[in-house]
């Protein structure tokens, strides 16, 4: 199958690949997979606390050259977003921006699924105040 | 027309194996192409649809596993077209799981593979095909079992954890695959999953 240029290219040169620790302070953390093709990801962000703002994003994925090119752009999409503007990356953007063929939108519906699951980490450890004052999760 | 509907059968999956394959048998002689050359151009044809959709049926229903997995699809009602798939999510603990060894998995393959490392690989490969034979089990026996007892209100909770299980196995099948093929032991019929 043809894979675009701009999946060949996150393929070739992912961005933004390793992870955090996941009890670090503003760190949210997705794993999500695939069962049908076994794919497992794992996306991660890092969030200013004081500004709500993500200030880096990680990813590993073990996959096909799409779901990790989905990965590899949903994380410099992230970086610099909002948690809530963050929550309105659409799976569509993504199968745009790579020109994924429709046998291969389940990986940018992984991706999706996996910024959601970041996102959701993160709220549950710091609670939704945008401003993240009370950040208690720090038991160290 | 449903597969088990080509059989005449009821919606449930234990099915006596020599039983199906005597009605295959029986069905494929009426519907065989060869016995309808006679016949009107119409009637070829359905002939025709009639031998293949009983050719499917038969091969998706005489495997224990299939059946479930065709079961699930008939009972969500679900476009079976990539994309459109409602996935069945497997448990959390499983997708850590398989995350952490396909981790293990490109460290020791970017590492080189010195035989202490084969040796290890080889024994995690082991374990998970006794476990992906055991889910297979589950799925053939008490699973299917529930299934067959289950009242309409119960289905639901049994078809959610015939999914688990399939998702189960479909996860273990590629991280075996790929351990086995990282072992240098890849052999056509072993392989159950390619990514493209």
């Amino acid at each position: 199958m043809a894979y675009s240029d701009k999946v060949v290219d996150h393929y070739n040169n992912p961005r933004n690949v390793g992870s955090f620790t996941k009890d670090t302070p503003g760190v949210g953390t997705g794993l999500v997979g695939a069962p049908e093709c076994g794919d497992v990801m794992k996306l991660q962000i890092k969030v200013n606390l004081d500004t709500g703002v993500i200030e880096d994003a990680r990813f590993k994925t073990f996959g096909c050259g799409s779901a990790i090119a989905s990965s590899s752009l949903a994380t410099e999409w992230l970086k610099g977003k909002t948690v809530d503007e963050a929550g309105k990356i659409k799976n569509t953007d993504i199968v745009n921006e790579l020109r994924l063929p429709p046998v291969k939108i389940h990986c940018s519906v992984l991706a999706e699924d996996a910024i959601k699951a970041a996102l959701a980490d993160y709220r549950d450890k710091h609670g939704d105040a945008l401003a993240g004052a009370e950040a208690p999760t720090a038991s160290a | 027309m449903n597969h088990f509907e080509v059989f005449e059968l009821p919606r449930k999956l234990g099915i006596d194996t020599a039983e199906l394959q005597r009605r295959f048998y029986a069905l494929s002689r009426r519907w065989h192409p060869d016995f309808h050359q006679a016949a009107p151009p119409e009637a070829q044809a359905r002939a025709l649809e009639a031998s293949a959709r009983l050719n499917a049926a038969y091969r998706t229903l005489r495997d224990p596993i299939a059946r479930v997995e065709y079961l699930v699809r008939l009972e969500e009602g679900r476009p079976t077209r990539e994309g459109a798939a409602v996935g069945p999510t497997a448990p959390p603990e499983l997708l850590e799981e398989m995350f952490e060894i396909q981790e293990a998995l490109a460290e020791a393959k970017a590492g080189g593979l010195d035989a202490d490392g084969h040796r290890r690989l080889a024994a995690e490969r082991d374990r998970l095909v006794a476990r992906h034979r055991d889910e297979e089990a589950r799925l053939a026996g008490p699973l299917a079992a529930a299934w067959d007892a289950a009242d309409a209100g119960e289905r639901p909770r049994v078809l959610a954890a015939c999914k688990q299980a399939l998702a189960t196995r479909a996860y273990l099948a590629t991280v075996i695959d790929d351990l086995t093929e990282a072992l240098g032991e890849s052999q056509e019929g072993h392989v159950t999953h390619r990514r493209h």
